[in-house]
């Protein structure tokens, strides 16, 4: 069902080169057997200290300890602080098992020798997971290092009750004219047509990442986000092009509001629609689960019909042994557990303090989807009809790359669209600036 | 006689003169004491709202309900007695460790006269200009470096004496500077007196220099606990266990992933900006005195 391009070009063949020897080291033969064996204590580096996830991880651990009998020692940090340190926790005193995510991200790491080779663990859980999983734990260097807990798309959400105020369903609003005729409509009505926020630098990536999916196709935009593609592309002005067509529908406070005040938005019926990823659903339902129940997601229309709408940008989160920990079997142990239908089952079952269930989509195949609600069904249904799965910018790309440079070139082109031309060239400038990965 | 008036008549047009430009400060001292205070004022307004009356009504709505919920939230979200117990390990001995290092290097480079001490000063003080993003990388290989060598991995990286020691050396600069000239202003005959009563150079420190210093020792360390106190940069990135690090990272707790509760956000942070503010109000005087030390050469 699901691709994603590994292709290797020459820049990472060297890179993979000047690495290799490390990787190998690193990856070793560490897992003796499979799970459920004395493996002993093990460390667990959670990357969120959200009550959410928190239960979730309680649980799993729980579970995987009486299993077991190995202790697990609890370290949480926040999930900003702890993305930005990584780097330096890594190479440290890391604890053996820790959360993180799939893909460019992950294999950034793998190909600096910081990840422990998973291979052996894809040999117990692989048939629970769809290939398109595995090539999504797969570093360069083909061994696993990732182990996938769960996902969510990117697509526009709206109002149900809205859409049916504007005479509008998920039918009507396929393309890119439907979808101009929807916003304005809004705008006639005196609604924001396209809530959005680019405060934290973050949130227009997404943006960027589907239109140009829709506009160049999947191939493209894993070639742009490997440096294979260049930025001063025409392909890439017409992306550009196609946003600014969005921009008298958006609010005009783009740049001073984070996401959740384009959720907000939204929330306070005064937009009609917003591009987000689906996570946020849980902030609908902690306002009231009428909210929820009214929230909708359909994915973004389609703008060169030779495309379609065949991507969609769903991060996968998950886990990954550390290296340097200091017990890489029972990390690797863990994540046989945690990756299994068994461990997976036990995270599902996890309550909030409020006693109620906390809603996740898994990527294990074995989730009872006959238990998802409204909101997660339309959610699988965006993710099928898709053939390409994507991660998002600032995952598919160098982290070097994505925050520090896309992240501000995207802000000075909402403060002055007209600029375009000066921004990619400066994009590309500052790509071929970055020193080579060692 | 019309002198007296003349003089009378001048002597009112100019205190009247004078009113008006007090009145003209006051007025304007009232406007920044505006500026001012409002983040604070903001800061304690915002923590008071649910965050699900702002979501649903925006920030600038009429509170539907003021209450101090964010405050019991932020204090069993934040973990509070363990993080304060970090602040305190790393902070009171590195205050402690900066002023005994700074004030020997500043007696010797001030009380003694030999052929490098004017050079020692400036590598000390100069050491104050390096911005700690530079250096944190070498800092950070060397405690890996330092950990693997002796086999305890966690000997400086990820513990809390790893951070108290770059405090010191970090802080170390500035409190030699201080002190130095500060001693500069102490006469020299007092030490002059002092080694031809036979004092041994150790002595000359601890039971003639030391003394004096007090006043300067004082602020210098109210001034270091706030700096300390307020560091989240090297608990960061020299420490990966969250629960060894100091209160500010705590505040990070109260960030979610996505969501960030700027109310829940706002009550965390007057909690753990209480403590400064207390040190702040009881010494009150050292502050001061500290903002102004070095800034005039005796």
């Amino acid at each position: 069902m699901l691709e994603q391009n590994n292709g290797i070009s020459r820049r990472s063949v060297l890179k993979g080169a000047a690495v290799g020897g490390l990787g190998i080291a690193a990856g070793g033969s560490l897992l003796a057997g499979c799970a459920s064996k004395a493996t002993g204590p093990l460390a667990y580096g959670a990357r969120s200290v959200d009550a959410g996830p928190t239960a979730q991880n309680e649980a799993l651990i729980a579970a995987y300890t009486a299993k077991t009998k190995n202790e697990v020692k609890y370290n949480a940090t926040e999930s900003n602080a702890f993305q930005n340190n990584l780097s330096q926790y890594l190479q440290g005193t890391p604890d053996d098992t820790f959360e993180w995510m799939a893909g460019y991200r992950m294999q950034f790491f793998a190909e600096q020798g910081l990840l422990a080779d998973l291979t052996d663990v894809w040999g117990t859980i692989g048939d629970q997971y769809t290939d398109s999983y595995k090539i999504a734990s797969t570093g360069l260097d083909g061994k696993q290092y990732f182990v996938p807990k769960s996902w969510y798309p990117w697509g526009m959400h709206f109002r149900k009750s809205m859409f049916k105020d504007l005479g509008l369903s998920a039918d009507t609003v396929t393309n890119w004219d439907e979808f101009l005729k929807m916003l304005d409509g809004m705008k006639k009505k005196g609604l924001v047509g396209f809530a959005a926020g680019d405060k934290g630098g973050w949130e227009a990536m997404g943006t960027f990442d589907i239109i140009n999916a829709r506009v160049n196709g999947y191939q493209f935009h894993v070639d742009l986000m490997a440096g294979r593609e260049k930025w001063t592309d025409a392909k890439v002005l017409e992306v550009f092009k196609h946003w600014e067509m969005l921009i008298p529908y958006m609010n005009p406070n783009v740049l001073d509001l984070e996401w959740d005040g384009a959720m907000q938005l939204l929330l306070q019926k005064k937009a009609g629609a917003m591009l987000m990823g689906s996570w946020f659903g849980g902030n609908f339902k902690e306002q009231s689960q009428a909210d929820y129940d009214d929230l909708s997601i359909i994915p973004f229309p389609e703008i060169n019909p030779e495309h379609g709408r065949d991507t969609v940008d769903a991060p996968i989160d998950g886990w990954c042994v550390a290296a340097n920990g200091t017990n890489n079997a029972g990390g690797a142990d863990f994540l046989a557990f945690a990756g299994d239908m068994e461990g997976v089952q036990a995270t599902l079952d996890a309550k909030d303090k409020d006693g109620k269930s906390i809603p996740m989509t898994s990527a294990n195949k074995g989730q009872d989807r006959s238990t998802y609600d409204a909101f997660q069904k339309e959610q699988m249904a965006v993710m099928d009809e898709a053939k390409y799965i994507t991660q998002f910018l600032d995952r598919d790309t160098r982290p070097d790359f994505a925050g520090p440079v896309v992240g501000p070139a995207i802000q000075s082109w909402f403060k002055n669209p007209k600029d375009v031309n000066k921004i990619v060239d400066s994009l590309q400038a500052q790509w071929d600036a970055l020193p080579p990965l060692a | 006689m019309s002198i007296d008036i003349e003089l009378q008549k001048s002597a009112t047009k100019y205190r009247n003169k004078q009113k008006v430009k007090d009145r003209f400060i006051s007025a304007l001292i009232g406007v920044f004491a505006i500026i001012w205070i409002f983040p604070i004022v903001w800061t304690f307004w915002t923590s008071l709202r649910p965050y699900k009356d702002v979501r649903a009504n925006g920030v600038f709505s009429i509170p539907k309900a003021l209450n101090l919920q964010n405050y019991f939230d932020a204090i069993s979200r934040m973990d509070l007695p363990l993080y304060f117990w970090n602040t305190f390990a790393i902070t009171v001995p590195a205050v402690f460790l900066t002023l005994f290092f700074g004030s020997l290097i500043a007696f010797v480079v001030s009380r003694y006269s030999f052929k490098w001490n004017v050079t020692l000063l400036l590598l000390f003080t100069a050491g104050n200009l390096l911005p700690a993003q530079l250096v944190f990388i070498p800092v950070f290989k060397m405690y890996i470096t330092l950990g693997k060598a002796i086999g305890i991995p966690r000997v400086l990286y990820d513990s809390h004496w790893g951070v108290v020691l770059i405090h010191v050396a970090f802080q170390m600069g500035f409190a030699t500077f201080v002190l130095s000239s500060y001693m500069k202003t102490i006469p020299k005959e007092i030490s002059e007196s002092a080694m031809v009563d036979g004092a041994t150079v150790f002595t000359h420190y601890s039971k003639v220099m030391l003394p004096l210093l007090r006043p300067a020792l004082a602020s210098l360390a109210v001034l270091m606990t706030t700096w300390i106190y307020n560091d989240f940069f090297w608990a960061l990135v020299l420490m990966s266990t969250d629960s060894k690090r100091p209160i500010t990272s705590a505040l990070g707790r109260l960030q979610g992933e996505f969501v960030t509760d700027y109310n829940l956000l706002a009550a965390g942070a007057a909690i753990a900006a209480l403590p400064t503010l207390i040190v702040f109000f009881l010494l009150r005087k050292q502050f001061v005195s500290g903002l102004t030390l070095g800034s005039t050469k005796g």
